[in-house]
C-alpha cells in the first residue's frame, strides 16, 4: 500500500502546486454562488429590461422566483461546470506519457494498476469536493433567502447529477488507457456523452441512458418518480465499474 | 555472475527489424559501454530489458529473473536513468527522491540518509529549488540520484553524457565511476572516448546484434596493430624510403606511417639498417575503439 498512498500523495500535491486545485474551488464556489444570485436578481433584471421590451410588444408580470428557480440555476450551470472539470483534468495521464515522468516511477517498480487507481481515486475526489462545494453554497444560500423544502427530491437529483460527472471521470480513464493524447480523450469522452445524450432522445431508450441522470427537472417539480432513473443508474454505475476495471489490462499492456 | 542476460532478442517497428537475434551479458561489477550508432536500438534494447516495450521473441534475465512486458517486478534490480530525464518540476529534489523511495518501498530513516547521500554525490546536496528552473546537466545529475536511490544491482544510463557540455559530461562520468563501488553498470553511448574512458568492458551493436564484445583490452587486441611511425634523423632519408618502399607515407617533419604486414616492416628495417639510414623513432599505432567501431559497423 506504501507505493499507492506515495503516487496518490504525490498526486495532491500536483493538484495544489500546479494551482488546479485552487481553480476548481474558485470555479465551483463562483457557479455556487451564482446559481442563488441569478435567481435573486431576475425580477430586477427583468424590471430592467421591461421598458425596451414593452416597446417590442412584451409585456412582463410579476416575475415570481423561489427555491425551484435557484435550483434550475444549479442543473443549468453544472453541465459548465463539469466541462470545465473535464478540460482542466483530464491530461492527468496523457501528460504523464508525453513527459516520460511515469517511465521513472514505473521503473521504480511501481505496478500500472496502483497509478490508474491512484489517478482515479483523485479525479473522484475533486469532482466530489468541487461538485460538493457548488451544491453547498447554492443549498446554503437557497435557504437563506427561500426555502428548500418545496424542492422535490433535490438531494437524490444531485446525486444523480454527481453520479453522471463519475461515469464521464471513468470515460476520461478508460480513454487514458487506450489513447496517448488529451486532446483524443477530450474528444472520445465528450464523443460518448454526446451520444448518450442522443440516445436518450429515443423515448424507449431514454430509461437505460446515463444522460437520464442529468434530467433533473421532471423530478424536482414532482413529475416524475425516483423509480424512472433506476434503470439508467444501475447501467451508469456497472459502465463505471466496467471502464475503470478494463483500464488496468489495458494500460498494463501499453508501451510507454 | 551475470547481471544481465539477453538471448535471441527480436523487436520489429512495422517493417523495420531494429533488434534481429541480440545476444549479450553483462558480469558484475563492470561498466559495460553499450556502443552504437544512433537509431540503431540501444535505446529499444534498454526499454525491453525495464519491460517498457514488448517484444517479438528472445528472453532477457536481470539477476537470474527473467523480465515480463509491463509486469516490472524486475525493476526492483535495476535503476534507470533515461537520456533525457523527467521529473515532477513542481517538486524540490529531496521532494522527488523521497516520492521515488517511497514508491520503491524504502525503509524511511534510510530513505532519508540515502537521499541526502546521494544528493551530496551528485553535488544537488544545498539546493532548495524546486526542478522546474534545473538546467539539464543538473537533471541528469538528479537522474543518477534517483536511480542510485534503491541501491540497484544495475544501473542502466541510456545516453547520459551525450546533449552536455564537455564540463557537465565530465561530471556524470566521475559520478558513474564513483558508483561503479555500489553497482553494475551498462551503459549506452555512441561516444567512444567516454567509453575508453570509464567502462571495464563494451559491446558493439550493430544491424540489430552484437557484432563484438569484450573488455576494453580484448577489443583492443581483437584487431592487428594498425601499423608504425617511423621516424628518421635526417629528413633527406625520408624521400629515400618512400622511393623504396611503395606502402609509406610522409607524414611531418621526418616521420613516415606505414600500414602492412610484419614481414614488410622487417624489410623496411633491414634495407635501413644496410644502407646505414638512423632511425629516431619507431612506435607501434594502437587500434583506437574509433577505429575499431569503425571497421565493424563498416
Amino acid at each position: 500500500m506504501k507505493p499507492l498512498s506515495a503516487f496518490m500523495k504525490k498526486e495532491y500535491l500536483e493538484a495544489a502546486r500546479t494551482g488546479r486545485l485552487i481553480i476548481l474551488v474558485l470555479l465551483f464556489s463562483l457557479f455556487g454562488i451564482m446559481n442563488p444570485a441569478i435567481a435573486k436578481l431576475t425580477p430586477w433584471m427583468m424590471e430592467m429590461f421591461s421598458d425596451s421590451l414593452a416597446e417590442s410588444g412584451l409585456t412582463f408580470t410579476n416575475v415570481h422566483v423561489d427555491a425551484f428557480t435557484s435550483w434550475t440555476q444549479f442543473f443549468k450551470n453544472i453541465p459548465i461546470a463539469l466541462i470545465a472539470f473535464v478540460l482542466i483534468f483530464s491530461d492527468s495521464f496523457t501528460k504523464e506519457y508525453k513527459s516520460g515522468t511515469l517511465l521513472l516511477a514505473l521503473t521504480k517498480g511501481l505496478s500500472r494498476y496502483k497509478v490508474v487507481l491512484a489517478k482515479t481515486v483523485l479525479l473522484l475526489s475533486l469532482w466530489t469536493l468541487g461538485y460538493g462545494l457548488c451544491f453547498s453554497i447554492t443549498c446554503g444560500y437557497t435557504a437563506y433567502f427561500w426555502d428548500n423544502s418545496i424542492v422535490n427530491h433535490l438531494f437524490f437529483a444531485a446525486a444523480a447529477w454527481w453520479l453522471f460527472g463519475v461515469w464521464i471521470i471513468s470515460l476520461i480513464v478508460l480513454f487514458s488507457s487506450l489513447l496517448l493524447s488529451n486532446t483524443s480523450v477530450t474528444l472520445c469522452t465528450g464523443g460518448i456523452a454526446v451520444s448518450a445524450y442522443l440516445l436518450s432522445v429515443i423515448p424507449k431508450a431514454k430509461a437505460y441512458s446515463p444522460a437520464l441522470l442529468m434530467d433533473t427537472n421532471s423530478i424536482l417539480i414532482g413529475v416524475e418518480k425516483i423509480d424512472v432513473y433506476i434503470k439508467a443508474i444501475l447501467i451508469t454505475v456497472s459502465m463505471c465499474i466496467i471502464c475503470i476495471s478494463a483500464s488496468i489490462p489495458i494500460i498494463n499492456k501499453k508501451q510507454l | 555472475m551475470e547481471i544481465l542476460a539477453i538471448q535471441g532478442l527480436k523487436k520489429s517497428f512495422g517493417s523495420k527489424e531494429v533488434l534481429c537475434g541480440l545476444d549479450l551479458s553483462v558480469p558484475e561489477h563492470s561498466i559495460f559501454g553499450f556502443i552504437g550508432r544512433n537509431g540503431v536500438g540501444k535505446t529499444t534494447t534498454m526499454k525491453a530489458i525495464l519491460g517498457l516495450l514488448k517484444t517479438d521473441s528472445g528472453q532477457i534475465c536481470v539477476m537470474g529473473e527473467k523480465v515480463r512486458f509491463g509486469q516490472t517486478r524486475t525493476n526492483r534490480h535495476i535503476g534507470y536513468l533515461p537520456d533525457v530525464p523527467e521529473f515532477y518540476s513542481y517538486m524540490t529534489p529531496l521532494e522527488y527522491l523521497h516520492f521515488c523511495g517511497e514508491i520503491s518501498g524504502m525503509d524511511k530513516t534510510d530513505l532519508v540518509t540515502r537521499s541526502n547521500e546521494l544528493l551530496e554525490l551528485v553535488g544537488l546536496g544545498q539546493e532548495r529549488r524546486r526542478i522546474k528552473g534545473f538546467s539539464r546537466g543538473m537533471k541528469q545529475r538528479l537522474g543518477i540520484a534517483q536511480a542510485l536511490l534503491n541501491r540497484p544491482k544495475l544501473l542502466i544510463c541510456d545516453e547520459p553524457t551525450s546533449a552536455l557540455d564537455p564540463v557537465g559530461r565530465k561530471e556524470i562520468l566521475d559520478i558513474l565511476l564513483a558508483a561503479k563501488e555500489q553497482t553494475t553498470i551498462l551503459f549506452s553511448t555512441h561516444i567512444l572516448s567516454d567509453v575508453e574512458r570509464i567502462c571495464t568492458e563494451a559491446a558493439f551493436l550493430d544491424n540489430g546484434r552484437i557484432a563484438m564484445q569484450g573488455t576494453i583490452a580484448e577489443l583492443r587486441s581483437m584487431r592487428p596493430s594498425d601499423g608504425f611511425i617511423i621516424e628518421t634523423e635526417q629528413k633527406e632519408t625520408v624521400g629515400t624510403l618512400i622511393k623504396a618502399f611503395g606502402g609509406l607515407k610522409a607524414t611531418e617533419g621526418n616521420s613516415l606511417t606505414f600500414h602492412g604486414s610484419k614481414e614488410r616492416f622487417f624489410d623496411i628495417m633491414r634495407y635501413a639498417a644496410e644502407n646505414r639510414i638512423p632511425i629516431q623513432r619507431i612506435e607501434r599505432i594502437e587500434p583506437t575503439l574509433e577505429s575499431l567501431f569503425l571497421e565493424v559497423t563498416k
